[in-house]
C-alpha cells in the first residue's frame, strides 16, 4: 500500500500521506477535538436559533457544578451509562455492535424488579439475587441476535436494536399494567422494590452503584491485558480469519462476548432500578443505553479512556435537564451526540494521515503496512 | 371478512412507508453503502413535510420538501463516509440522532395541528368496483400506488436491465474492479446514497401528507430500523421488498384491529408485535436454512460499508 495522492496523475506537491501508527495520544487529542467541534457547533446552532450559548452554558454549569446536589445527580446519571458504555465496549473489542444495550437495560431493570418485588429475603441476599436477575434478564435479551450473529451471520446491529422496541413495550406492560401500583394511584408504576441500594457515606442521593463501573473498568482492563481469554477475543476482533486458522472457536467467541454484554447492561438496568428509581417505571431509562453506546465509541477501546468520556456524557445529559428548563426539548441533546458522533469519526479519519509536502510520489520507500 | 378487508387497507396504507424507505436503503446498499440512519431520515423528511405543507396548498410541494431535506442530509453523510470515508456505522447512527433529534425539536411547535393540503384516496376504475376486494386493494391515494407498483418496477428496470444498473451494482460488489472499468465510483455512491435518502425522505412525507396527518414526536417509530431489516428480508431484491413491508403493515393494522374489536389485548403488547415479526424475518431464513430447509441465499453486496481507497487496488 502507498501513501494517498492529493491529485490523481500530475505528481503532487502536497499529498496525504497515510500514517503506519496512530499513537493512543494522538487518538485520544482527535477525539478530544472532535468533542470541542461539536460543542462549538452546536453553540452556534443555538445562537443562530435566537438563544444566547454563552447564558446557556453559564446555566448548565451552575446548575451542575453550583453545589452538592447537582454533582450528586451528574453522578447519578453517569451511574448506568458507565456501566453501558463498558457493556458496549466489551462487544466493540471484536467489532460487534451491541446497540440493543438500552433495551437490555430495561429488561435487566424488569427481571430484578420481578425479584424485588415478589421475593422475600434480607436486604444484602435481596440485592444479590436483583444483580442475578438483572444479568440473566439483559443476557437473555441479546441471546437470540448473539445466536444469529455467531451461527448464521445475522448482523447484530439491526437485531438488536429492533429488540429495543420489544423492551420499551414489554416494560411498559407490567410498570403501568401487571405489576402497576394500585395503592398509590397517581403513579404510574410499580410499588416500590424490596431493597436499595444503600447511599455513599455521606451523600445525599449518590449510591454505592456508582462504585461498580470503576470496578468494571479495572477489571475488564486487566481481563483484556491478562487473561486468555481477553486475549482471544483480541485476536478475533483483530482478523477473525487469522483466529480461526490459530484454533480459536470464533462462535462460540462471538456468543460469549454478546451475551457478557447483555448481561452487563442488564446489571446497570437492576442498578439503577436499585439505586435510583426506586420503582419500575416505563420511562426507567432516559437514554442511557444509547448515551452508552456514545461514550464507547467516543473512547474507543480504551477502559479508562471510557470513565472520562462517561462523566462528560452524563453531564451533557445532565445539561439536556437543565436546557429543558430554557425552553428546549431534550431531543436537542440527541442531535448534539449525533454531531459528538460525526466529529469523532471524521477526526479518527484525519488522524491516520498526515500531510507531506514537496517531492515525487516515492514509490519504492514508500510507507508498506497492510490495508486496515 | 368485512373486517380482513379493512384491515388489509390499513396494513398496505401502513406498509408504504417501509417501502419508500426500504427502496431508499436497498439502492444505497446496492451501490455498496451502509446507511443506518433511515430512522432520522424519515424524521427529516416528515418534519420538513409538515412546516412547508402549512404555507403551501399542493401536498406535492410539501412532500418535495421532505425529500429535498432527507437527500441534503443523505447528501452529508454520502460526502462523509464516500469521500472522508468515515466509519459507517458510526456516521449512519449520528444521522439517526440528528435526524431524530432536530426533527423533534423543528417539529415541537406543529404538535396537534393536523396537516390540511393532504394526499386523498381514489378509486381506480373498474377494479375499485370489484365487490369485497377492489376498495381495499385498490382505493388508495397515489403515493401508495406509486410506492408498490411504480417504485419497484422502476427500480427493478434500472438495476437489472439497464447497463447503468450494471454499474451501480458493480461499484457495490468490486468497486476497484467498476473504478478499473471507467466508472466513477465515488460520484455513484455520492448520486445514489442522496437519492436513496432522499427516497426515504418521501416516506417520512407520506406518514405526514397521508397517514397520521399530523407531527409526533419520534415520528418514525422504529420504521426506519424495520426498513433496514426487510432490505436484509428481501435479499436486495425490490419486489420482495414490497412484501415484508406488507408483512409490517399487516401487523400495525392488527394493532388497530385488536383495539377497535376489543379483544382484551393490552396495546404494549400489540406494539411489539411488529418489531417480533421483522425480527423473525430476518432470523428465520438463516435458522431453517441451518436445519436443512431450503431458503434462497440472501446475500449483500460484496462490498456493503467498505470505504474504497483507489491506493489499496
Amino acid at each position: 500500500m502507498i501513501g494517498t495522492r492529493a491529485e490523481a496523475g500530475a505528481p503532487a506537491r502536497v499529498r496525504l500521506e497515510r500514517r503506519l501508527h496512530v499513537e493512543t495520544r494522538r487518538s485520544a487529542l482527535v477525539r478530544i477535538a472532535g468533542l470541542l467541534v461539536a460543542l462549538v457547533v452546536t453553540g452556534i446552532l443555538l445562537q443562530a436559533s435566537g438563544r444566547s450559548a454563552p447564558t446557556l452554558a453559564g446555566e448548565v454549569f451552575r446548575a451542575t457544578f453550583g453545589g452538592r446536589f447537582g454533582l450528586e445527580e451528574t453522578a447519578v446519571l453517569a451511574t448506568p451509562i458507565l456501566i453501558d458504555a463498558i457493556a458496549v465496549a466489551i462487544g466493540l473489542r471484536m467489532h460487534l455492535w451491541n446497540i440493543g444495550v438500552e433495551g437490555q437495560f430495561y429488561m435487566g431493570a424488569w427481571a430484578a424488579a420481578g425479584v424485588g418485588l415478589f421475593v422475600d429475603a434480607p436486604r444484602p441476599v435481596l440485592l444479590i439475587l436483583m444483580a442475578l436477575a438483572g444479568a440473566a434478564g439483559g443476557a437473555s435479551w441479546i441471546l437470540i441476535p448473539a445466536i444469529a450473529r455467531a451461527y448464521w451471520n445475522v448482523n447484530e446491529i439491526i437485531t438488536t436494536l429492533l429488540l429495543n422496541f420489544v423492551a420499551v413495550s414489554w416494560v411498559e406492560w407490567f410498570s403501568i399494567g401487571l405489576w402497576r401500583d394500585k395503592e398509590a394511584a397517581v403513579v404510574q408504576a410499580t410499588p416500590p422494590v424490596g431493597a436499595r441500594l444503600p447511599l455513599l457515606p455521606g451523600s445525599i442521593i449518590l449510591h454505592v452503584g456508582f462504585l461498580l463501573p470503576l470496578v468494571l473498568a479495572v477489571v475488564f482492563f486487566f481481563v483484556f491485558r491478562n487473561s486468555r481469554w481477553g486475549f482471544e477475543v483480541d485476536m478475533v476482533g483483530g482478523n477473525p480469519r487469522a483466529a480461526e486458522f490459530a484454533g480459536i472457536a470464533v462462535r462460540r467467541r462471538i456468543l460469549s462476548v454478546m451475551l457478557l454484554s447483555g448481561a452487563i447492561a442488564g446489571v446497570s438496568g437492576m442498578v439503577h432500578l436499585s439505586g435510583a428509581t426506586g420503582r419500575l417505571q416505563g420511562t426507567i431509562s432516559n437514554a442511557y443505553g444509547l448515551s452508552g453506546f456514545i461514550v464507547a465509541a467516543l473512547a474507543g477501546a480504551s477502559f479508562f479512556g471510557l470513565l472520562a468520556g462517561g462523566l462528560f456524557i452524563a453531564l451533557l445529559l445532565h445539561s439536556g435537564i437543565v436546557l429543558q428548563s430554557a425552553g428546549l426539548s431534550v431531543y436537542i441533546v440527541l442531535a448534539i451526540y449525533g454531531v459528538v458522533l460525526i466529529g469523532i469519526s471524521v477526526g479518527e479519519m484525519a488522524s491516520r494521515y498526515r500531510l507531506v509536502l514537496g517531492g515525487k510520489r516515492d514509490l519504492a520507500s514508500g510507507p508498506k503496512e497492510a490495508p486496515p | 371478512m368485512r373486517i380482513l378487508l379493512a384491515s388489509l387497507r390499513t396494513a398496505i396504507d401502513a406498509g408504504t412507508v417501509v417501502v419508500l424507505a426500504g427502496m431508499g436503503e436497498l439502492v444505497t446498499e446496492r451501490v455498496g453503502v451502509l446507511n443506518l440512519g433511515q430512522e432520522g431520515l424519515i424524521g427529516i423528511g416528515a418534519v420538513a413535510a409538515v412546516i412547508v405543507a402549512e404555507g403551501v396548498t399542493s401536498p406535492w410541494v410539501a412532500l418535495l420538501a421532505g425529500m429535498a431535506a432527507a437527500g441534503l442530509l443523505g447528501f452529508l453523510f454520502a460526502s462523509s463516509v464516500v469521500v472522508v470515508r468515515t466509519n459507517q456505522v458510526l456516521t449512519g447512527l449520528a444521522v439517526v440522532l440528528i435526524g431524530v433529534g432536530l426533527s423533534n425539536q423543528l417539529g415541537n411547535n406543529y404538535q396537534g395541528s393536523p396537516v390540511v393540503h393532504r394526499f386523498v384516496p381514489f378509486d381506480i376504475p373498474l377494479l375499485a368496483d370489484i365487490p369485497q376486494i377492489g376498495p381495499a386493494l385498490f382505493r388508495h391515494d397515489v403515493i401508495v400506488f406509486l410506492s408498490y407498483v411504480a417504485l419497484p418496477v422502476v427500480v427493478t428496470f434500472l438495476l437489472f436491465r439497464t447497463r447503468h444498473g450494471m454499474n451501480l451494482r458493480a461499484v457495490g460488489e468490486n468497486p476497484a474492479a467498476a473504478d478499473a472499468a471507467g466508472i466513477n465510483v465515488t460520484a455513484m455512491r455520492l448520486l445514489y446514497t442522496s437519492l436513496g435518502a432522499a427516497l426515504t425522505g418521501a416516506g417520512g412525507a407520506f406518514l405526514m401528507l397521508s397517514f397520521t396527518h399530523a407531527w409526533s414526536p419520534n415520528v418514525a417509530r422504529g420504521r426506519g430500523w424495520v426498513a433496514l431489516a426487510v432490505v436484509i428480508f428481501a435479499a436486495w431484491r425490490p419486489s420482495l421488498l414490497v412484501f415484508g413491508a406488507l408483512l409490517f403493515g399487516a401487523m400495525i393494522s392488527l394493532g388497530f384491529i385488536a383495539q377497535q374489536q376489543n379483544w382484551g389485548i393490552p396495546s404494549s403488547v400489540l406494539s411489539m408485535l411488529p418489531y417480533v415479526v421483522t425480527l423473525a424475518l430476518i432470523v428465520l431464513p438463516p435458522a431453517l436454512g441451518r436445519f436443512g430447509v431450503k431458503v434462497r441465499s440472501s446475500v449483500a453486496p460484496a462490498a456493503l460499508a467498505q470505504p474504497y481507497f483507489r491506493e489499496e487496488r
